[in-house]
């Protein structure tokens, strides 16, 4: 009989991660450079249960608001990634680059480009450098589409202001791990999507708004304008983001040691909010008692939730253990993910 | 016994029923073992393997020096009536009689294999082929990105690990020096050393930075290696077209030009030579030894029509 039940939960399990996966890879596998969500945008909407309404507002961040009354608690994961934007279209046909968030500039030389527009993406490469500087980080980056003029890049279609960044793939590990690009913070706005599509509406305590935010990493510009819009009425905020985690052989041990695999983890401390510890505890005991996987950690970084605490909001972040964060290369648990969505459902159904 | 007793000793076995047995069944090994590329040139027809294709297809490939069988596999399988040698050249034969001559391109890279396996499931790696002339900043392509473990089960991704950029911050980094290959931990997803031997992966597994060859411009083709495959793609074009040929040409894919002075290239020599005649195939490229080495498809087409003329007698 125990034997049955556990193959039973195994097969539960994997259904879970398989649909973990599916919503995953659909979300990584979209382009969103912070202010160019739009693409990222539409496969959440696509992904969100039928009978989900969102709203998108005049900064592009979408909403899905439930239950009655006042007071939500708002719980938010952003749209937007890391990159570049076309800052000049230069005479010898190259495009010279603005960064878009913080990262590590020698991961992108020499290696394969997208420019993307409003129609089919142009592929393009980031030059190699060739001042012979034999140091780690490469001068300032230029993308080649391959043409010699300014006028023979503009005929195929390059604009100043748009995107680029490298083609990416959502690729899945052994076991239940799996990499990609811009899992920071598509693992998010997959939490927030598993979750609505197994939450119980009825047994809200409270409004609750999903919100999916965008411009997050060049400064948390669209949860600050949906925070500025809810004011001192918010009940409470968790961002859901990322957990840097040091579990890897080239990071110090000092802190953010949280394991890959063992659940969703409450960013109690970092860069930007401190969640006081009553409310650490109140997560762990609404975990506790539904049986969910949760670590509690301090990283580094800022998150959405920090822009609504100028309004006395308290903000619980959480998020999952990521590996490599900022690369091309993050790396997740999806086990990590299913731990993660069923605690904003307790969050919302229990808090 | 001298080198060319040996190497004659080598002819009379290979001309014998052993070696063609041997051959025989190495084919139906390569049949196993075909990779999804080659059943792409399986189904496809003959007429539709252009210059073109065959770069961005042999571009996709991997072929470590020393570790180039998936892809002599491939070619076997491209090209009917080829065969592989010992050492792992592939060859084919056109035409008959005098002059003899020989056309070739090196089909091996410079890559990685499996150096050791640490108890918490990272794969650690030596490099294969560079040496002291290699740049750099070769390794540090590797840094954070995506490569294949060509395991015995079949290929294993895995990702090279960098520092997180939110964990760096506020640590110095300065002028720092480039990463280096001994900085290379290859994450598979495994969490124990037995976790990645399950996955067929062991000491001397071939590693290389998985490869997606960009087309970009007019008609320019990024990859790593994208000019030796290039030269491969129209050395194997031109002899998929049946050109006229003048006396014997062997055409050949040559494995460990990058390792022990050629050592394929003077293998052929010393089996199926001698030649009046031989001819390294290349492709311009920029960018060498970067991951968007670039060519210009037309080249590779110029360079195909080129071969055929060679192999007829023209120069």
């Amino acid at each position: 009989m125990i034997l049955a039940l556990a193959a039973i939960l195994a097969l539960q399990d994997t259904t879970r991660i398989s649909e973990a996966q599916s919503v995953l890879s659909q979300l990584v596998e979209s382009y969103g450079v912070s202010g160019m969500e739009a693409p990222v945008r539409a496969t959440v909407q696509r992904l969100l249960p039928s009978w989900a309404k969102s709203e998108t507002d005049t900064a592009g961040n979408v909403w899905v608001r439930l239950g009655q009354g006042d007071g939500p608690v708002v719980i938010v994961a952003h749209m937007d990634e890391i990159g570049f934007r076309v800052d000049t279209i230069n005479a010898d046909g190259t495009l010279g680059l603005r960064t878009r968030g913080g990262f590590i500039l020698s991961l992108f030389e020499a290696k394969p480009a997208l420019i993307h527009t409003d129609r089919a993406d142009i592929p393009g490469i980031f030059l190699p450098r060739d001042s012979g500087l034999t140091r780690r980080t490469p001068p300032a980056l230029r993308v080649s589409v391959g043409a010699t003029t300014r006028a023979g890049a503009e005929s195929l279609g390059v604009k100043v202001g748009q995107t680029i960044t490298m083609p990416k793939q959502y690729v899945r590990l052994a076991g239940t791990r799996a990499t990609g690009r811009s899992f920071d913070d598509r693992m998010g706005c997959a939490a927030l999507i598993l979750a609505l599509r197994t939450l119980d509406r009825a047994k809200l305590r409270h409004p609750v708004v999903f919100l999916f935010s965008t411009r997050e990493e060049i400064g948390l510009e669209g949860a600050g304008a949906a925070a500025r819009q809810l004011g001192t009425s918010t009940r409470r905020v968790h961002a859901i983001d990322t957990f840097v985690s040091a579990d890897s052989p080239l990071e110090l041990q000092n802190f953010a040691v949280q394991k890959l695999g063992a659940g969703a983890v409450a960013r109690a401390l970092d860069n930007s909010s401190i969640t006081p510890p009553a409310y650490v505890d109140s997560l762990a005991n609404i975990a506790r008692a539904r049986g969910i996987a949760l670590q509690i950690g301090t990283t580094n970084g800022g998150n959405d939730g920090s822009t609504f605490t100028e309004f006395g909001v308290v903000d619980v972040p959480m998020g999952w253990p990521l590996r490599y964060s900022h690369s091309p290369v993050e790396l997740v648990d999806l086990k990590d993910l299913v731990s993660l969505a069923e605690l904003i459902r307790a969050v919302a159904e229990d808090w | 016994m001298t080198m060319l007793q040996a190497v004659k000793n080598q002819r009379r076995r290979s001309k014998s029923n052993g070696g063609g047995r041997s051959v025989a069944v190495d084919r139906r090994i390569c049949l196993l073992t075909v990779s999804t590329a080659a059943f792409a040139f399986l189904t496809a027809p003959l007429a539709a393997q252009t210059a073109d294709s065959l770069a961005v297809r042999f571009s996709a490939m991997t072929a470590v020096t020393g570790y180039e069988q998936a892809m002599t596999d491939s070619l076997l399988v491209l090209l009917p009536g080829s065969s592989r040698d010992r050492l792992g050249n592939v060859t084919l034969a056109l035409g008959r009689g005098a002059p003899k001559r020989v056309i070739y391109c090196n089909l091996d890279e410079i890559g990685y294999a499996v150096g050791n396996i640490t108890d918490d499931g990272y794969i650690t790696l030596r490099r294969v082929g560079g040496g002291a002339r290699l740049s750099p900043l070769f390794d540090q392509q590797l840094e954070g990105h995506r490569v294949t473990v060509f395991g015995r089960r079949g290929a294993v991704p895995g990702v090279v690990a960098v520092r997180s950029t939110h964990l760096t911050r506020g640590r110095p980094t300065g002028n720092e020096a480039p990463f280096t290959v001994d900085n290379a931990y290859v994450d598979v997803g495994a969490a124990s050393r037995d976790e990645v031997l399950a996955l067929g992966i062991s000491l001397l597994t071939p590693v290389s930075l998985a490869k997606r060859p960009q087309r970009y411009g007019n008609g320019l083709l990024a990859a790593p290696n994208a000019g030796r495959r290039a030269a491969c793609a129209a050395l194997a074009a031109a002899a998929l077209s049946k050109p006229r040929v003048r006396g014997t040409v062997v055409v050949a894919f040559t494995v460990q030009s990058l390792y022990a002075d050629t050592a394929g290239l003077k293998t052929i020599v010393h089996l199926q030579g001698p030649f009046t005649e031989a001819r390294m195939v290349t492709v311009p490229s920029k960018f060498p030894e970067t991951t968007v080495e670039t060519v210009g498809l037309k080249d590779v087409a110029d360079v195909t029509a080129d071969i055929v003329k060679w192999i007829g007698g023209s120069q």
